[in-house]
């Protein structure tokens, strides 16, 4: 395991960081050996678990596998609301958070996306070439949010800036944890200053929205706020990184969603179970606890493999093979259970717009010459993602 | 053929009301509704591939 601990017992900070960069560009093979060989792994501080059936289970018992606080501190004083929330009072925060995540709510963001896209698209697209990551998936996730909230766009590199300094701080474990507990303080100041003006003049934007549930304090808002940086943004970049890649490598693939974008959502439910940007989800047992067959003691760390459930031969027929037209896909790329990814309707859209956009006005793009594709552990993003085209 | 959705199992992946639109909706919270409950012959086939669909085994379809 990569020794990203931000606790020193051994649990660890990032989710699904049971393997190392290698690993992660092609992670398929080594979860088809885990199913096989050891499918509850036993790891310093828990197991990995890796067998669609064990997680599905897993992912039922939110009262035995919690995904309280304990399972991933990243700086955040109180915890994560909805995400380290367990039942019954989870109930209640997606009972008010859900409706303003729900797709008929994303619909409405549609047209606005695409002209983020597209605007986005126009600087590099009669250059012939571009490098993906810095010029397209890291600021679109970040200019949707900032449409959401009713900031402007040039708030883009504080809002980078403040997400890094929890997801990636520089220096050592001590030097990191320092910078995380920096970047929360000033991350809760600034959307505290924004709400502030929020409260005063109400405005059609996300904020407004939480401001005007009655139930929820300004410090719950606060805690949703740094949830949604920093799960809402590295994800879709990943998924965006993940997806591209893919389909920039396998052209027969790409050419069937340029000849037909109404395959484009069938493509991106395949993708997600093949690419499974969000490798795993930790849980913590929170009693003695068998799963799949292997005692697991209470306080011990239970990291579920989505991306292992997501390929597992017993739920799926012909597991390893990319099928756009695949019927049936009951993939966990989003989690399961209570839990489930309060964005991922929002991710979907961004998702559909970004691949119909961009294979409109880029059809046959390829890998750049000698491109070698890294991707981080854990949560599967890539550093560079160097394209070409005929411009 | 009748359709059911278990309220406590869904947890509003959306996976049946974009699959068979016909006969699911969602409701404010981005949960499964069901639209039909009893699908004629022309939705049956959507009707099957929605709930086989679902990540949480929460509709069943019965003939």
């Amino acid at each position: 395991m990569q020794d990203t601990a931000a606790k020193g017992d051994g649990i660890h900070m990032e989710p699904g960081a049971a393997f190392g960069a290698e690993t992660a560009a092609c992670p398929q093979p080594v979860f088809k050996m885990l199913r096989e060989h050891a499918p509850v792994l036993k790891v310093p501080g828990g197991v990995v678990v890796s067998r669609k059936a064990d997680i599905d289970e897993a992912f039922r018992r939110p009262e035995v596998f919690s995904s309280n606080a304990d399972a991933l501190n990243i700086g955040n004083i109180r915890p994560l609301i909805p995400l380290q929330i367990d039942p019954p009072d989870h109930v209640r925060y997606r009972r008010l958070l859900d409706p303003l995540f729900a797709p008929k709510k994303m619909a409405a963001l549609e047209s606005r996306t695409a002209a983020l896209v597209n605007r986005l698209i126009d600087r590099f697209v009669d250059r012939g070439s571009c490098d993906l990551v810095p010029e397209f998936t890291i600021p679109l996730p970040s200019e949707v949010f900032l449409t959401m909230f009713g900031l402007p766009l040039e708030e883009l590199g504080t809002f980078l800036r403040m997400k890094d300094g929890i997801i990636r701080p520089p220096g050592d474990q001590d030097e990191q944890a320092a910078h995380r507990r920096a970047t929360a303080d000033e991350m809760y100041a600034y959307f505290n200053t924004v709400l502030d003006a929020r409260a005063v003049d109400p405005r059609d934007d996300i904020l407004s929205g939480f401001l005007r549930v009655e139930d929820l304090t300004r410090e719950e808002i606060l805690d949703i706020c740094f949830l949604l940086m920093i799960a809402g943004l590295d994800t879709v970049t990943a998924s965006l990184d993940c997806f591209i890649a893919y389909l920039a490598q396998h052209p027969d693939d790409r050419d069937r969603l340029v000849a037909d974008p109404s395959l484009v959502p069938n493509a991106i439910e395949e993708l997600f179970r093949w690419e499974t940007p969000v490798t795993g989800v930790p849980r913590i047992a929170v009693q003695d606890v068998s799963v799949g067959g292997t005692e697991v003691k209470a306080g011990e760390q239970v990291m579920v493999l989505l991306g292992s459930a997501n390929t597992d031969e017993a739920e799926f027929p012909d597991a390893d093979r990319v099928d756009f037209g695949r019927e049936v896909n009951r993939h966990l790329a989003f989690g399961g259970g209570v839990h489930r990814c309060l964005g991922s309707h929002l991710a979907r859209l961004e998702l559909r717009v970004a691949l119909r956009e961009f294979h409109a006005r880029i059809p046959n793009y390829r890998l750049a010459p000698g491109a070698v594709l890294e991707y981080t552990a854990g949560i599967r993003s890539l550093a560079s993602l160097p394209l070409v085209w005929e411009a | 053929m009748k359709v059911v959705i278990d309220e406590e199992l869904c947890h509003g992946h959306g996976r049946c009301y974009m699959l068979a639109p016909e006969v699911f909706d969602a409701d404010d919270r981005g949960h499964g509704l069901v639209l039909v409950y009893a699908p004629p012959v022309e939705l049956q086939e959507k009707a099957r591939l929605a709930a086989a669909n679902c990540p949480e085994h929460a509709i069943s379809v019965t003939d």
